[in-house]
């Protein structure tokens, strides 16, 4: 029984590989572009694959897929492979930003361009980096709530200062903040951005400002922590803002919570610049260190009109 | 030590009573500094926040008086989150999924104390080793078992475990409060108390005098692992949802109340009584610094600042 199992098994990855090396070897004229993910579990990831292949589709590049699954080590032996194959260019989704610069460095050495999607690699010549605006994101969240809040109050921020798209996000929300001199800022501290930590920061500005008329959570965790703790103290009549519209916020949102609306990447625009942004390169263009890609705001009116028109 | 008695009063009170004094001391800081502190509502909050931390804290206590170490607690909660919450979604009547979560959440934390307490005692290992690497097991397998995801949209009445209220008492300060008067209890009056202060002294001395030392170094793990199942469920609870990052860096809080109290890290000496005002004076800063809006990075640097000088005071108080 084992043996036979074996046996197939082997018997089909031997057809699969040969399968693939055929297809490879018939369309090689095209650019070939080398991409290693983060994870393809993530819905995010997939839809950033996604994004890279209609705008590889139309420029006829053929792309090498593949997904480091949150190991820093198998994802530098895949940039390795591109090398060896050499690759006409390299797309990394850093598993980890300081880490992945000995990977880079070894396609620099061999002269293949490196371009990195959603997380930036902090070691190593890039020649673009393509991600969401965090700094736009921040800035939706504070004109959304200061416009329900109609440019009066106090809020808080759910913070968590040690990672750097963070840092644009809250920068973003506090620039919008300014256009309200009616709001205050009157709390931001750190939650970690897990989920029980922010619920216990969250009870504790609760109780320090009992007049608090919203919260903005740097992701959902962050959100949906401040919900748990809203909830706690029946403080109905905030609103927290959220950061990345999960699943779980998505449903707080629809259901009428606290939580009020959600700050939404777009992952298949970044696929999708990241390619024409390669393909600028290829042409001789210059291309700029960063690209932001735009992000979006979605509360309950939003989502529900989504859900209807992919019901149809 | 016959100079004591010419010491100022108040200075022999801080001696003999030194992590007390320093609670009293932080209480008073921060009734002054802020209005929202000291109100019935807030003191409930603490209550509430230092529970989960509390509860594990109480185990650790037994694990350290026996020189031991226990750094899988916060793997557990998340592992005993996420397989507790999922239980709950599996097509029962709602009864009988809520025993099961229980009933699979405690056993979980009594077997992850059995596999650390076994690996310590059979192959002698020293327990920082064997629960640090179960911390990352459990923590792993939390991701596993979830994809990375957390477990949501659960039944509503599996939310009064954590925010539930009984005579405006918050249900997880109950169960804390239960938690710390069995344990004292069994620390102070029971056999099995005096043997793990004697494991904890002197393993060679206790086993000697006929304590069966390996049963008792195994079952002060399953204790811990136990009360980290119980608070990983009512964490869960409170969030109504199972979250594999949860109680990232528990151990650290936990141990920090246990030292903070007077218990020794090399074992035989502490109380339950000392951890438990431990598990208060830090939670109560937290609070307090989160209440004056004192930033994260501050936070940090006042929190260590803090726990280095209750274990002064404390090392002091026993000269």
């Amino acid at each position: 029984m084992k043996r036979t199992v074996v046996a197939i098994v082997v018997f089909l990855s031997t057809i699969f590989l040969f399968g693939s090396c055929a297809k490879k070897e018939e369309k090689k004229q095209g650019k070939v572009i080398g991409v290693s993910l983060l994870a393809r579990a993530h819905i995010f990831y997939r839809d950033l694959e996604e994004g890279l292949k209609q705008e590889a589709a139309k420029e006829h590049y053929e792309l090498i897929i593949t997904s480091a699954d949150f190991d820093l080590g198998k994802q530098i032996a895949q940039i390795e492979d591109f090398v060896t194959r050499k690759v006409d260019a390299i797309i990394v989704c850093p598993v980890d930003s300081k880490g992945i610069g000995p990977g880079i460095k070894k396609a620099n050495e061999a002269n293949i361009p490196v371009f990195t999607a959603d997380i930036a690699a902090h070691e190593g010549n890039v020649v673009s980096h393509i991600a969401s605006d965090n700094v736009a994101g921040g800035r939706l969240a504070g004109e959304y709530l200061g416009k329900i809040l109609n440019g009066k109050g106090s809020v808080a921020i759910i913070n968590h200062p040690m990672v750097t798209s963070v840092l644009d996000r809250v920068q973003g929300f506090k620039d919008a903040l300014a256009k309200y001199p009616g709001i205050t800022i009157v709390a931001d501290v750190g939650g970690d951005g897990v989920r029980d930590k922010a619920m216990q920061v969250a009870a504790d500005i609760l109780q320090a400002h009992p007049k608090l008329d919203g919260i903005f959570g740097i992701n959902d965790d962050s959100a949906l922590g401040a919900l748990d703790a809203a909830r706690q103290f029946k403080r109905t009549n905030l609103v927290i803002i959220g950061y990345d519209a999960t699943p779980p916020a998505v449903d707080a949102i629809t259901k009428g919570s606290s939580l009020k609306a959600d700050v939404i990447q777009y992952p298949t625009k970044i696929g999708i610049t990241t390619i024409a942004k390669i393909k600028d390169h290829f042409a001789g263009v210059q291309v700029p260190k960063v690209v932001p890609v735009e992000v979006g705001i979605v509360d309950k009116d939003a989502l529900v009109k989504n859900s209807t028109n992919t019901d149809k | 030590m016959t100079e004591t008695s010419n010491k100022p009063f108040l200075v022999k009170f801080a001696r003999d009573y030194g992590i007390g004094v320093a609670l009293a001391l932080e209480i008073v800081f921060f009734s002054l500094l802020s209005p929202y502190f000291f109100t019935a509502d807030n003191l409930l909050n603490v209550s509430l926040q230092i529970s989960i931390t509390a509860i594990i804290a109480a185990g650790m206590t037994f694990v350290i008086l026996t020189a031991g170490i226990d750094l899988s607690v916060g793997s557990v909660v998340a592992l005993v989150g996420v397989i507790g919450t999922s239980l709950l979604k599996v097509d029962f009547p709602l009864p009988f999924a809520f025993a099961l979560t229980i009933l699979a959440g405690l056993l979980l934390g009594l077997c992850s104390g059995t596999v650390a307490g076994y690996f310590i005692t059979k192959f002698s290992i020293t327990p920082f080793i064997v629960t640090l690497a179960l911390m990352t097991i459990w923590r792993g397998a939390a991701f596993m078992y979830t994809e990375g995801r957390p477990i949501w949209e659960l039944p509503d009445a599996f939310n009064f475990l954590g925010s539930g209220r009984f005579v405006g008492i918050p249900i997880p300060t109950i169960i804390m409060v239960i938690v710390y008067l069995i344990a004292y209890v069994v620390l102070t009056r029971m056999r099995f108390g005096r043997y793990v202060y004697a494991v904890g002294g002197n393993i060679e001395a206790a086993r000697l005098a006929g304590v069966k030392t390996h049963r008792v170094l195994i079952q002060v793990y399953m204790i811990c692992g136990a009360l980290s199942a119980l608070s990983g469920l009512l964490l869960a609870s409170r969030m109504s949802s199972g979250q594999p990052n949860a109680g990232v860096g528990y151990e650290l809080d936990v141990i920090a109340a246990t030292v903070v109290g007077g218990t020794s890290l090399s074992g035989g000496r502490g109380s339950v009584a000392g951890t438990f005002i431990g598990s208060v004076l830090i939670g109560v800063l937290r609070n307090g610094l989160n209440l004056m809006n004192v930033g994260s990075y501050v936070q940090q640097v006042v929190v260590g600042a803090v726990i280095l000088l209750a274990v002064m005071l404390d090392q002091w108080r026993r000269k």
